[in-house]
């Protein structure tokens, strides 16, 4: 009996040294501006690494899942990533806001740590120092030149405006919806910038109105866009103009701010949505978020659904890196995922793919449209923007 | 003045050049050394973490002794001061990516073009006082935010990544960043509190704070009110610059961001805290404001997954601001003249201890 016990504590100690562990950190904004998106993103990240342990996923290893907030301030996000990398020896790094991301590139190419975030924005992936970034979806500026695709078919010539957030985040798709609505033949008659101050937007919806916009783009939160919208209800704009949007404008957190008059609101996103129960990998959401006991307003939020795509990005690189997932390894991961090999983890529209050069993963994107109830229903299949890869080839 | 300078409790000073000396006694000379030897040392006793904090606080305190020069010293109410951080923050990283120049020369000429900015936002000062200079200064951080924001050449307010730097021989990376960076920002912090201190004893800085305690008075007394303005808007903003250059550097790039409305409130809530027109409040400030948001972040983290308020209700968000703006009422309120008197009542206490006379 004794030697039974004694065999078994062995075993089990034996075990547990044999059980190695290795952290999976997120550094993002639970608190602070755009905490509305940021903590559903984070409660995604760590409920898929919770239950990424309990699965076992990682045989022999088990993972660290560190969730911490920056403020959406990026000298927190900067040190949060010292810890993350130099104390806790991550060898894979899951990033938040648009200005921290693109603050670490040189810092992230010379630690040679595989990052992935949940800012969109095409310059963190773009050259220089664009080895170990990865986006997980399409970007902001594929979304835009989607949806202006979209507009040119329904109409050729027509003209459009763009209301972008003034921040990095908001300006960078610019350039590529410049050059793409001249490829297609489209007028753009205005760029403003709107911040999340604009309580009155009847000044700026007037100023579209007069120069005959009919289309207009949103590349903004949604808090912003609700805001606008409502205000073009009350100006009786809502049948005269066509609201549209890339992925932080749509979703649930725009029919819960802007009400009825988000009907008809046209969304472009990569990810599944809560209401398509039929999808493996919101089926998923909806457990994990059952088992780890969220919120029925987080588990509804398209951002916990990316938040679980991250997380699971990672450690997917992480079991192809094998028993030892160092960075090295996971970016072998990372960049192993194309042709049969890719990844598809279910929670977006098409299979997560990387290669050494190509460093956006679920490229396919859907165009939604918000229904009276105000549901988004997709009014497109998964498809890529043709144009985008005209305008901002991929170096 | 008594026989020895050790043991000096009061004021002895009989003549205007003893007046004027920096250090009242040996002590006081002697405290400051060890002060720094003990700085020289903090890096190996430190953890990293908090050797990052440490040299956040430092170049905050170099843009709030700015601060402090415009609104503490001169009276000139500044809520632009992160943009001229900002400035000096993108021509650092101008000078330093576009002209190749090395870190030592790139900073100074952020100061340099701070100083440059400064003296024209300053230039409403001869005309505006109180809440209306204090609304000058407060557009001119929102040209700054909207002009970098639509300019190519500074990424449109996207990053600018600056080079790593090489000191003797030694190249800071990612794994001694904190300790290489506290070597090069404690000297420039030092050099800077001096350089003022130092002005401070000169016509020149007496002249500022006669025009802040009135400048009609001053005017009379054969002062250029007008002058004595700029000249303060031009101090204040090259340390701005300065402080820029260095967080340029020390964040490995710039962005917009970091050069917003809400750092310039954060500067002044520094100077206020740490005591306005005071030298060492210009640390106290800083110092009291980034350990202040480090235990309202951690309290907020718990907040936040404590599940304490119902969804949409988001208090830990709002607890951050909530302390900032507490920290300055009850400060000004119980305190106005900030840390610095705490810091001064401290000293007259081991001045005289025990009880001598």
């Amino acid at each position: 009996m004794n030697k039974t016990l004694l065999l078994s504590a062995l075993v089990s100690v034996s075990f547990a040294a044999a059980q190695k562990t290795v952290t999976l950190p997120w550094s993002g904004a639970i608190t602070g501006p755009t905490s509305d998106a940021g903590a559903s993103y984070g409660a995604g990240v760590e409920d898929y690494c919770k239950y990424a342990n309990a699965q076992k996923m990682l045989p022999g290893i088990t993972l660290n899942c560190v969730t911490r907030d920056d403020q959406y301030n990026n000298a927190n996000t900067q040190r949060n990533y010292e810890d993350f990398v130099g104390n806790l020896n991550a060898p894979v790094f899951l990033g938040y806001a648009t200005g921290g991301a693109l603050q670490l590139k040189s810092v992230i190419q010379e630690t040679k740590i595989p990052t992935l975030t949940a800012s969109y924005h095409i310059g963190i992936v773009d050259a220089p120092d664009n080895t170990y970034t990865f986006l997980p979806v399409s970007s902001y500026s594929e979304n835009i030149v989607a949806l202006l695709e979209y507009v040119a078919k329904k109409e050729r010539g027509a003209k459009v405006a763009l209301i972008v957030n003034p921040s990095p985040f908001g300006r960078d798709p610019v350039v590529d919806a410049r050059k793409a609505a001249e490829r297609l033949g489209l007028k753009i008659t205005d760029v403003q910038e709107v911040g999340g101050n604009n309580l009155d937007n009847t000044a700026l919806l007037k100023r579209l109105e007069s120069q005959g916009a009919k289309y207009i783009i949103n590349q903004n939160t949604a808090g912003p866009v609700a805001n606008i919208l409502k205000d073009a209800k009350r100006l009786g704009l809502l049948g005269k103009m066509q609201f549209m949007g890339a992925h932080y404008t749509g979703g649930e957190d725009l029919t819960k701010l802007a009400g009825d008059a988000a009907k008809d609101f046209i969304w472009a996103t990569s990810y599944y949505l809560y209401d398509e129960g039929n999808q493996p990998g919101i089926q998923l959401v909806k457990k994990i978020g059952a088992q780890y006991k969220r919120g029925a307003d987080t588990i509804r939020s398209v951002h916990y659904t990316s938040g679980m795509m991250a997380a699971a990005i990672a450690i997917e690189a992480m079991k192809r890196a094998g028993a030892n997932p160092d960075a090295a390894g996971v970016y072998r991961g990372l960049i192993s995922m194309n042709g049969s090999k890719a990844f598809n983890p279910g929670f977006a529209v098409g299979p997560v793919t990387f290669s050494a050069k190509d460093h956006i993963g679920a490229e396919s994107l859907r165009l939604l449209q918000a229904d009276a109830t105000g549901n988004f229903k997709a009014i497109t299949g998964a498809q890529r923007s043709a144009m985008f890869q005209l305008v901002h080839p991929m170096k | 003045m008594p026989a020895s300078r050790f043991t000096q409790t009061g004021n002895y000073r009989t003549r205007y050049r003893q007046d004027q000396t920096i250090f009242a006694t040996y002590s006081e000379q002697l405290s400051l050394i060890v002060l720094l030897a003990l700085l020289l040392l903090l890096p190996l006793i430190l953890p990293k973490t908090l050797l990052r904090d440490v040299n956040m606080i430092m170049i905050y305190a170099v843009a709030v002794i700015g601060l402090n020069i415009t609104t503490g010293y001169t009276g000139l109410i500044n809520i632009g001061q992160a943009a001229f951080m900002g400035v000096g923050a993108y021509a650092t990283a101008l000078a330093a990516t576009r002209l190749n120049l090395p870190f030592f020369l790139a900073i100074p000429i952020g100061g340099l073009a701070g100083a440059l900015v400064g003296t024209f936002v300053g230039l409403p000062s001869l005309r505006l006082k109180y809440l209306y200079l204090a609304v000058a200064t407060l557009a001119f951080q929102i040209i700054f935010e909207w002009g970098v924001g639509h300019t190519p050449l500074l990424a449109q307010g996207g990053a600018i990544s600056l080079p790593q730097v090489q000191v003797f021989g030694v190249k800071a990376t990612f794994f001694n960043h904190n300790f290489v960076w506290y070597y090069l920002i404690l000297p420039v912090l030092v050099v800077m509190a001096l350089l003022w201190r130092n002005v401070l004893r000169t016509k020149h800085g007496r002249s500022l704070i006669a025009v802040r305690d009135n400048d009609r008075a001053a005017a009379a007394m054969g002062i250029n009110p007008g002058t004595a303005k700029i000249t303060a808007f031009m101090i204040g903003s090259f340390y701005a610059g300065i402080a820029g250059g260095l967080f340029a550097y020390f964040q490995k790039a710039v962005v917009i961001e970091d050069y917003g409305l809400h750092i310039s409130i954060q500067l002044l809530a520094m100077a206020i805290v740490g005591g306005l027109g005071s030298l060492p409040g210009s640390f106290l400030g800083p110092l009291f404001i980034v350990a202040l948001d480090r235990v309202v972040g951690n309290t907020s983290n718990w907040i936040g997954s404590q599940n304490l308020f119902p969804a949409g209700v988001d208090a830990a968000t709002a607890l951050r601001p909530l302390s900032f703006g507490l920290a300055i009422v009850l400060f000004l309120m119980f305190e106005p003249r900030g840390l610095a008197n705490w810091w001064r009542l401290g000293r007259l206490y081991f001045k005289k201890w025990p009880y001598k006379f």
